[in-house]
Formats: C-alpha cells, structure tokens, sequence
C-alpha cells in the first residue's frame, strides 16, 4: 500500500470514519473531530503504524498533511 | 503462454485480502466469508475491525458487536481498541444486547485519563459489564472526594475507580523519619477512601504506584529507608494492608514490569498532554481493571476443566502407557509438572478442578493412582469424566453435578478443534486458547484473568496467616542455629522405592547426565536398567525428596549387585539440586536395610574419579567405610554392617506417601 494510503487508514481508525479522504493541504480544521485528544491518538497511531518515532515537540507540530507526508518519508517510512 | 494470475480469485490471496476486494465492490457478504475463512486464534485486530465494519454495513448489529469486543482478546493495540469501542457503542444501542450487569464506574484520575476511559469500556463490556461512566476533570480527584457537593455524589457511583500515578505521591525526595513520612501519605489516601465510603455506596478500585524507572540515586536507594523510592514501595505495603476487604487494588507496580517500565511512561507523551500510562500500555491497564471490577461483582469463572494426554502430561496414556508418557523427566516432562503445580496453586486460592477426557476410564485414571511424578491427585479433582462422549456433553455435565453455570468453567485443552467444538456449541465457557508448546502452558493460563478472586475466605485468611507466622519462626529459628537445625527445620521427607516402570524414564535422564554427585559414573540405558529390574540380585532405589518449600521430585538413585553375603554399590547418583541436605545418608540408611533383608554382611562401593566428581569423593569416608588396598584403578572401600551396625539419618523422614506437615507444599 502507498504511503498516502496507509496514512489514511490510521486517520479513518481514529476517527472512525471510513469514507474519510485525505488531501496534502488539509489541516487540524479541516477535519470533525481533530481536537487536542484526537491529535494524541492520531500521533500514536501513525507511530505504530510507521514504526517511526516523533520527536517531543514534533509531536506537537505535526498539523498539516502535506508536511506530515514528508516528515514519514524523511524519517525512512516507506 | 501466459500465466498472469486473475487478482483476487487467485488461490494464492490471503483471506483478508480476497475479503477486501470483496468488500471494495459492496459485495459484503462474500467479504465476511472471505474476512471468517481468515480468522486465527487469536483474531488480529484489523480482521476484527473489518469484521465488525462488514457486519455493521448490512445491519447484523449483534455480530458487529462480537467482532468489536473480540478486540480485547486479539492483543493490546491501542488504536484498535478505540476504534472498537466506537464500533461497539454504535452497534449496541441497534442489537439490544443483554449485559450481564450494568454499573456506574466513576474514574477518577491524576493525569489524562480521557483515553483510558474507552478502553476501560470496552474491556468491562468484553467481561458482560456495560459501564455508565463519570469521569472526573484532569487532576480533581481530591476535590471530587473532599467536596459533598462535587459531581461525583451526584452520580452516585457503584464502582469508584482511583487512576493515579506515582507522581501524586506526598513523599520527600529524602526523609530522616520514613515511618512517619509513609504513615501520613498512606492515612491521606485511606482517608480519601473512608470519605468515599461515607458519602456513597461505591466500592473503591484503587491502582496502586507503578514505580519510576528513572532513579536519581540509583541502587543506592534500597538501602535506604528514607529514599522516597524505597517509602513508594512501603506506601504500595502498607495500602494493601489498609485495603484488606473493603477496597481492592489493581497491581500497577506488577503491570508496569509486565509491559516494561520503559514503555509503561513515555517521556513525551507525558510532556505533551500528561499521559502518565502510555497510550501502548492503557489496554492492559484497562483489561486488569475490568477485570478486578467483574471479581468484585463476583462475575469470575469458578472451575477449569481439564483434558488429559497433552495437557496435564505429554503423550496419550492409552497408547504410550504409564512409562511412555512424559512427565517430570525432560523439558516437556517438567513443563507439565510446573503446569500441574500451578494448577494445584490455584486449586488452593478456591478454583474448582474437573477432568473432561476421551479416554477409557481405566486408563485416564493410571496415572493419577500409579504415576510417581504426578501432582495433581484424584483427590484435587471435584469431577472425573473420562469416557467417548462429546465433549461439550459431558461439560454440560459437569456443570450440572457442580451445580454451577455453564458461565463459571473454563475449558483448557491442547487440541485446537476440541477447543473449537466447545465455543462453537457452547458459548457461555470461556477457552483458553493453548499454545502448543507446553513450556508456556503456566504463562497463557496466567494470562487468563477472569480466575481473580476478589478474596480469600475468612478460613483460607486464617489458614494463610498461621502458616505464615509458622514460616517466620523457623526461618528465625534455622537462621539463629546451627546446620542440624536448619536441616531438621527443612523438614524434609523421602519416599524410597525400588525403580518402578514409570520412573525409568526420568532414572535413565539421571544416570545420562549427572556429572558431580556421581561415583561411577556408569551410564545405563533403558535396555540395562530394564535387566537390573528384572535381575532378583539386584538392589534398585529411587528417592523422591520433598521439604517444606518444595517437591523436588526423584533427585537420587543407587543400584547395588549382591555377591554371596556382600551387597556391592554398581551406580550411585545425586542430582544437584539437593546436594548438602544429608540426602546421601538416607540413600544408605535404604540400602542397609536390603542389605539386611538379603543376609549380607558387608557393603561394597567404587569410587571412579572423573574430572567434574570430585565433591563425590569423600561420600563413603563420611559414612564409615573403609578404604581397601587397591594400588591400581578406582577406589575400593568396605563397610562391615555386622561390626558398625545400619547407617540411620534423622534429618530425613522416610515415609511411604506425602505427610502434609505444616508449611509444606
């Protein structure tokens, strides 16, 4: 599965939306749900997922799409 | 010509991946066909997941359910276990599922405890416990308890759950006065729980400290009483003393080891949003939880019922017969000793044992009457079933002459499709799911948490504290005097008999690898020790060791050849494990006695030194024998029984079966 993909099944998981789509230019406001908790399990998820590790405050950081992509793909995910 | 193969209907496609497809073109059905032909044991969370979805999407709201509850059982993945719960509360409201019972749970936390209360539902409806849920604001525990008029009375809760971390701890980094330091933190929290208890009917679950795994002072810590370290853990003490009936614990600290302190906080999380449990660990924080709530509610299972061949020993006893089985010799043979003891462990804390077999009654009964190495005895077992019906008739069975649910037993066998049978005839019995490896046997049954209790009874509490007030004064005592006493304060006993067929197997792994405690060194295999058996000159004993601590099993073993009026030693062994306990006298103290039954006179042994025996070699000087001239070759020495009279030992009792002395096992 391509990156992009795989990013969208952790976002549709946790939050529980399956028809979810992403966008690289979406960010936290453009999506129901994403609050302050939400952004935490969103993290995790993609941690586990990608098997990669944030930074403390990347962890905090990571709000856009696009940049987000790049990040996973700086960081070695395939 | 071309081979390329047609996506999706290729037989090479996994289940899942067939069911995806399925599924991608709303073909649901056939999805969930696919997704069930995929499913292993444990499920994988995502087959769950999916499952739940597919049965969602076509309105099987009960199914959907199910699958989203199996979560639980398929690991501890966090985000699973979220998306589940979603997928559960949607599906519920639709199925109208009967819950076992239905509480009030109010959690109160001292850090984000916002995603630990899915995960807790979820686990609690996993075990038939539909939870209405308060939760309390980030950090207002205390101000939830102390304020009569806070939102927690109003609710009036059943269960008050105390989800705190060791950061909430009242204990200075370092304290001249620990004692008093500890009583005033350990009397804040008991006085939180009387507050509690006067002002509702809740019944308080309080997690105790998981302790940090980053210590300032290091080792140093534990040799100090006023290390805030060492007052953490007397806090842990000291509130399980206060807690005694009325308020149960969840073991945070045994949690924390389980996954990994390292893993039980992350650094970052908490830096961010103050999640003092990591996300990766609130599943198992969760599980444990729920499950000492469905304890306290007196939902847990009561009795286990057990096969036979391949899970209480190894092999099948109508075939390979007493001898052939393994048990207590070999790594799969001291698996299912350990398996059998932990089994006796938890027939002590009050859970019931059954036995379910295919087998004729005579010969699942065998081993239980004849084999040496067994623990469990028939008198361990409530209900005996050993016959050729199905199983899941004769559990019904047993839980009629029990008198107890079929939702009290536990099924526990090592074959995948009689454990299949059973949870697809009979819903209600939990199975645990075996591996095959009988190493971890004792590990996945552990894993099984729905045998806690929520306590012992007054009689057992009783019973545990005289034992332990006895087990103290000796260990004064052995401590205080000198190696006699502490070899009579063993308590030590044996059981010494000719070899018999379902030992030898366990004799010839003895005699193939004893190395220290060896005076020949002879290495006998089964053919030969089959010819001493049958041999009527010859003089064969097994010693079975037991102290107050432990059954050791059969640790020693000596042959001995009759020559006219001189019975001469031909192998003697001993396992280390009991090496400088006596055992060695008592050996002799038995080979007296055949001496004296036989009419001879003398005993004869061998030294043969090897390179690892040498601890061996003063073994018949201690005992009084003699050293023969021998210029050349091994040791010859002599014992005149007629002149020095039988070898005795004091400190080991030899009995003909098991004397439950106090303290013993």
């Amino acid at each position: 599965m391509e990156l992009h993909d795989r990013l969208e099944e952790v976002f549709r998981q946790v939050f529980d939306n399956e028809t979810l789509t992403l966008t690289d230019e979406m960010t936290a406001t453009d999506i129901e749900g994403w609050d302050s908790v939400a952004h935490i399990n969103l993290m995790f998820g993609i941690e586990q997922a990608f098997g990669i590790r944030f930074k403390g405050n990347e962890l905090a950081e990571m709000k856009n799409i696009g940049e987000l992509k790049h990040f996973l793909v700086d960081k070695g995910a395939r | 010509m071309n081979t390329a193969r047609i996506p999706y209907s290729s037989s090479s496609a996994t289940p899942e991946a067939r069911g995806d497809a399925f599924r991608k073109k709303g073909q649901i059905e056939r999805a969930i066909q696919a997704y069930l032909d995929g499913v292993t044991t444990p499920p994988t969370a995502d087959l769950c997941l999916k499952l739940a979805r597919s049965y969602e999407q076509i309105e099987h709201h009960a199914e959907a359910c199910r699958w989203a509850l199996s979560i639980v059982d398929s690991g501890d993945d966090f985000t699973a276990w979220q998306a589940g719960w979603g997928l559960f509360q949607r599906n519920a409201l639709k199925a109208e599922r009967p819950a076992v019972r239905s509480i009030k749970i109010a959690l109160l936390g001292s850090y984000t405890t916002t995603q630990f209360c899915p995960v807790l539902c979820l686990a609690a409806a996993r075990l038939g416990i539909q939870v209405g849920l308060y939760e309390s604001q980030y950090g207002q525990y205390q101000q939830d308890i102390i304020d009569p008029k806070s939102g927690l009375y109003a609710f009036a809760p059943d269960i008050v759950v105390l989800a705190v971390h060791d950061g909430e701890l009242h204990l200075p980094e370092f304290s001249q006065t620990p004692e008093e330091d500890v009583r005033k933190e350990v009397s804040r929290w008991t006085g939180l729980w009387q507050m509690v208890a006067d002002r509702s009917r809740a019944r308080i679950v309080q997690h105790n400290f998981a302790l940090p795994c980053e210590i300032p002072i290091g080792h140093l810590a534990t040799r100090l009483p006023g290390s805030q370290y060492m007052m953490a853990q007397a806090v842990n003490t000291r509130l399980g003393e206060a807690a005694a009936n009325a308020v149960s614990l969840v073991d945070c600290e045994r949690l924390s080891a389980l996954i990994g302190k390292q893993r039980w906080c992350d650094p970052r999380y908490w830096h961010l949003s103050k999640q003092a449990v990591a996300l990766e660990a609130l599943p198992l924080l969760a599980r444990h939880t729920a499950t000492v709530i469905a304890a306290d509610l007196g939902l847990s299972r009561k009795c286990l019922v057990l096969d036979l061949d391949n899970t209480l020993w190894g092999g099948v006893i109508a075939e390979d017969g007493l001898a052939g089985i393994k048990l207590g010799h070999g790594a799969d043979g001291e698996a299912f000793v350990a398996f059998q003891e932990y089994l006796l462990k938890l027939k002590r804390k009050g859970i019931i044992l059954a036995v379910c077999s295919k087998n004729n009654h005579a010969d699942a009964l065998q081993p239980f009457e004849k084999h040496s190495e067994m623990r469990l005895k028939m008198q361990d077992i409530a209900l005996f079933v050993a016959n050729w019906e199905s199983k899941p008739d004769n559990i019904r069975t047993i839980a009629k002459t029990l008198q107890i649910g079929l939702d009290a037993l536990v099924f526990v066998d090592d074959n995948p499709v009689e454990r299949e049978i059973v949870r697809k005839f009979l819903p209600e019995v939990d199975v645990i799911p075996m591996p095959e490896d009988p190493s971890y046997y004792v590990r996945t049954l552990s894993q099984y948490l729905l045998l806690e209790t929520s306590s012992l009874t007054a009689e057992d509490h009783e019973r545990t504290d005289q034992y332990r007030a006895r087990a103290q004064i000796k260990e004064l005592e052995a401590a205080a005097g000198s190696i006699e006493d502490f070899y009579r304060s063993l308590r030590m006993q044996a059981i010494v008999t000719p070899f018999d067929a379902s030992q030898l197997p366990r004799i010839a792994q003895l005699i193939g690898k004893t190395n220290q405690f060896n005076l020949t060194t002879r290495r006998h295999g089964m053919s030969q020790l089959e010819a001493f058996v049958q041999d009527a000159r010859c003089v064969h004993l097994a010693l079975r060791l037991r102290d107050r601590y432990t059954d050791h099993g059969l640790v020693s073993v000596m042959i001995a050849q009759r020559h006219e009026d001189v019975l001469e030693i031909d192998s003697w062994l001993m396992s280390c494990r009991v090496i400088g306990r006596t055992v060695e006298a008592t050996m002799l103290e038995h080979l007296c006695r055949r001496a004296a039954q036989l009419g001879c006179t003398s005993l004869r042994g061998t030294y043969i030194p090897t390179q690892k025996n040498a601890m061996s070699a003063d073994a018949y000087a201690k005992h009084g024998f003699e050293r023969l001239d021998s210029p050349a070759g091994p040791e010859l020495w002599t014992y005149d029984l007629r002149v020095k009279g039988p070898i005795t030992n004091t400190f080991v009792k030899t009995v003909e079966s098991w004397e439950i002395a106090d303290g013993a096992p």
